[in-house]
């Protein structure tokens, strides 16, 4: 890397630092829900964006991989997890004990979401159009039905975050430092998938996939590899999910769930990594700062929703970034 | 017996979803929504037209064509709005708007409606018409089930033999050709959208009858399957989606009955994607090459 | 050996056989013509060379390697790059983006495009250097930013032959490249064809309705009808064959 990328990281670091001390300081928790809960919604709809808007295969099950992700890493966290950490615990600080451990929990989430992903990708991959958007579909609610089956996770109580046979180790975990780095290089890493020549395959495939296959892209392949990556980053977020509420219930990844990261994708704009960061943060505190409005809050979320998308069919960005270049040609 | 009584329902849900996607190629996904108000409309209507209290055929029959005739009308709107305007958009777009509706009647009935589930009038008293071994068969069943055969009987016969019926095959299967040809598309896909909402009014009328506990909800997961009886059937396929909702019906029943209830959901899920990976034209459908 | 070989090629559709018994042989570095009437089978017998078909009988050799059957991107590879009848870019990338997804299509990698070493940014300002002179040469460096989809119809066939060449193939095929050009534009296409050979070292088979187009173009003319061969030679004796003429006559026409 070079210098002024390092500079980018540092940077980056330390306000992500001071973003991790200061906000529970000066926040009341519940705006601090919402400020994680924004986070993770970010990291959901960016990495959907890679299958939907940059691959142009349609998915609307991306929630059954938050799930995968959020109950593997709450299922390893209980179980096995707990124990590392405290004897993390008993050789660092504690806040360090805790660094160390979360990376793991995080990983084993997205992991798990990934292997679902190629499970579910490969067979799925080769149905096109709407026939793919209903198989995905279909395969979310399985997962999520299979999920209210299991006992060892809850089944239909739902499943807590909390290691009754370890104490010591506090598992809930709600650091904004963590949920915003892991968002950051989320849209690092797709945005640097696709905006290389490289990446082209993705949005050749979503062109036209006889043409791509005719210049050489494996159009399966790179299908299965935007669902796969897709997936990894779903489980994160679903693991972020899990350990920053600390309780877990299929029915925060029900359909409706996958249908509001459609939302923020095709609203934000298809194809663009902006724009599904913009429609997740607005559309995630849209509901809750309309919560004034008592029960009127989703009649009129939803009537926003569909006035958007009558006024801006292509979605508030289209295909286009925000970004420096952006903002330097609009200033002139 | 109660798995071929819902499949009448399902099938009748499915072929909103069918006709539509036909003559649009749009996911309606407000569809069980309309179901839901279906039901709703019907429930007040019994009141209002004073039938709730005494059961008898006129009773449902007047609440049935209420309840057809309020959906019709908030289809109609539906299409209008939120549908027309995308007409040449991106084809993402209505999918949003149809989510979006979805949301809306969702919660706009539950202030209207009330969140708290209803109790559906009783519009034919129950009793057992036949009974052998472990199967038994109530009046009600057979009412739900002849309503819905009936109501399909009467969509095939205006689809195969009414010049209606015939502009939504010739949209179906080639619009921009049907256009040059002078047939009316914007008031075919409004009536499509009409007759397919009727339909659902009808199966959430039916629906009280057997299931009298409605809610504004209630639209969600039984409009979900019905598109899934629609796949299983071949999407676009009018009769598929029949013999896609009964199938779709039986089989829920049979493996809650047999196996596990708590499966019952995941069936037709799993059924979905059998049938996709297998045949994902459906059970009667074509398959289309792409042209290169 | 020839550069591709095709022998006793049949390809049917359910009942209907759109090539029967076909064999062509193209050598290095040759420019045949493969013309006929509507439905000869033409652009089926480029589907199935392309592997966007499987043949259902016959061999597909091309660089003495069996290929019949193979997936498209895996013959792309191979060296074999096409353009479409119906003019398929990516509409909605630029048309330097077009080129540059061709240049880099079989040399992926996910990861280095993540991490974006010193080596990466070398590569892709390469690639980028690449694009813009193979642009330049096919006549398109002012559109390179804009949109392909709104490109002019001419300028896309360009943009599209351009895409194939990127791909750096030993055979091109075209398939119509002068459909609804006029004539100047026709005459400066034969000469970039022409021109292409040489510069990149082709070999290239062309669909093309338009005779006189194919007479000064190519050394060597298939004619192909209903997919059956009927003539082949150079352009002068196959214009002159009965059965040749018989074909296009009987059809109503269509060779000017």
């Amino acid at each position: 890397m070079s210098r002024s990328g390092w500079i980018t990281v540092a940077a980056c670091a330390l306000v992500l630092l001071a973003l991790d001390v200061l906000l529970p300081r000066v926040l009341n928790p519940y705006y601090a829900t919402i400020v994680i809960r924004i986070g993770i919604a970010v990291i959901a709809a960016v990495s959907l964006q890679l299958v939907n808007g940059f691959t142009g295969q349609f998915s609307i099950g991306h929630a059954g991989f938050m799930a995968v992700g959020a109950y593997v890493s709450a299922a390893f966290s209980v179980y096995v997890g707990a124990g590392w950490l405290e004897a993390f615990a008993a050789v660092l600080p504690g806040p360090l004990a805790r660094v160390a451990y979360y990376p793991m929990a995080l990983a084993a989430g997205g992991v798990a979401a990934a292997v679902a992903g190629l499970v579910v990708g490969i067979p799925a991959l080769r149905l096109r159009g709407d026939y793919l958007a209903i198989a995905t579909l279909g395969f979310a609610e399985v997962i999520r039905i299979a999920i209210l089956n299991v006992d060892a996770v809850g089944g239909a109580r739902g499943f807590s975050v909390a290691a009754a046979d370890h104490p010591g180790a506090d598992l809930r975990f709600e650091g904004f430092g963590t949920v915003y780095a892991v968002a950051l290089v989320t849209i690092v890493v797709i945005s640097r998938l696709v905006y290389s020549s490289g990446g082209l395959s993705f949005r050749a495939v979503r062109e036209d996939e006889v043409a791509a296959a005719s210049i050489g892209v494996p159009a399966t392949r790179v299908k299965v590899e935007a669902f796969v990556v897709a997936s990894f980053f779903a489980g994160v977020a679903g693991a972020l999910f899990a350990h920053s509420e600390g309780y877990v219930h299929t029915n925060s990844f029900a359909f409706l769930r996958s249908f509001e990261l459609v939302v923020f994708v095709v609203l934000g704009g298809l194809g663009s990594i902006t724009g599904a960061v913009l429609a997740a943060a607005v559309l995630t505190a849209a509901p809750e700062l309309l919560r004034g409005l008592g029960e009127w809050r989703m009649v009129l979320y939803s009537l926003l929703l569909i006035v958007t998308m009558l006024v801006r069919p292509q979605g508030l960005l289209g295909t286009r970034e925000l970004g420096f270049d952006w903002l330097r040609r609009r200033l002139g | 017996m109660n798995g071929v009584a819902w499949g009448g329902i399902y099938a009748l849900i499915a072929l909103g979803y069918t006709m539509v996607y036909g003559v649009l190629k749009l996911i309606n996904f407000a569809h069980g929504e309309v179901y839901m108000v279906g039901a709703m409309t019907g429930y007040y209507a019994a009141h209002w037209l004073g039938v709730a209290g005494a059961p008898s055929l006129t009773g449902l029959v007047l609440t049935l064509g209420a309840s057809m005739i309020a959906c019709a009308l908030l289809a109609a709107l539906i299409e209008r709005v939120a549908y027309r305007p995308l007409r040449s958009a991106p084809r993402l777009a209505p999918l949003i708007t149809a989510i979006g509706v979805s949301l809306l009647l969702q919660n706009l009935g539950q202030i209207v409606f009330g969140a708290d589930p209803k109790f559906f009038p009783t519009l034919i008293e129950s009793r057992n018409v036949f009974e052998m071994g472990g199967l038994s068969v109530s009046n009600v069943q057979l009412t739900v089930l002849g309503t819905a055969l009936a109501l399909m009987a009467g969509l095939e016969l205006v689809v195969m033999r009414t010049r209606f019926g015939r502009a939504i095959r010739a949209v179906s299967f080639d619009a921009p050709a049907a256009a040059l040809m002078g047939v009316p598309v914007d008031r075919v896909i409004l009536g499509t959208f009409v007759v397919g909402a009727m339909l659902a009014a009808a199966a959430g009328v039916l629906v009280g009858l057997t299931n009298p506990k409605i809610e504004p909800l209630m639209g969600v997961l039984p409009g979900l399957k019905a598109f899934v009886a629609a796949v299983l059937g071949g999407i676009g396929n009018i009769p598929g989606a029949m013999v896609g909702g009964i199938l779709l019906g039986v089989i829920e029943t049979l493996v809650s009955g047999y196996l596990s209830s708590t499966y019952r959901d995941a069936i037709a899920f799993v059924l979905l994607i059998v049938i996709l990976l297998y045949r994902p034209t459906g059970l009667f459908g074509v398959s289309q090459t792409e042209k290169v | 050996m020839a550069l591709l070989e095709i022998e006793n090629l049949t390809v049917r559709f359910g009942g209907l056989t759109s090539i029967s018994k076909l064999d062509l042989a193209v050598e290095s570095g040759a420019i045949v013509a493969l013309i006929g009437p509507n439905g000869a089978g033409k652009t089926t017998a480029f589907n199935v060379v392309t592997g966007v078909y499987e043949p259902t009988e016959g061999s597909v050799r091309f660089e003495g390697r069996q290929i019949g059957g193979r997936p498209p991107h895996a013959i792309s590879q191979l060296g074999i790059a096409r353009t479409f009848q119906n003019v398929r870019l990516f509409r909605g990338l630029t048309a330097i983006e077009n080129v540059r997804a061709a240049l880099a299509a079989a040399r992926r990698s996910g990861s280095a495009d993540v991490l974006r070493p010193p080596r990466w940014r070398r590569r892709e300002a390469e690639l980028n250097e690449q694009a813009r002179s193979l642009l330049e040469r096919l006549g398109l460096a002012r559109e390179a930013d804009a949109a392909a989809g709104g490109l002019p119809y001419g300028e896309q066939r360009l943009l599209e032959i351009a895409r194939a060449i990127a791909t750096r193939p030993r055979l091109l095929l075209l398939d119509e490249p002068a459909a609804g050009m006029n004539p100047s534009e026709k005459q400066a296409l034969r000469e970039l064809v022409a021109r292409l050979r040489e510069e990149f070292g082709l070999s290239i088979v062309l669909i093309e309705h338009d005779v006189r187009f194919v007479m000064d173009l190519c050394e060597r003319v298939t004619v192909l009808d209903h997919g059956e061969k009927i003539a082949e030679g150079p352009p002068d004796t196959v214009r002159r064959d009965p059965r040749v003429i018989e074909a296009y006559l009987g059809t109503g026409g269509g060779a000017a």
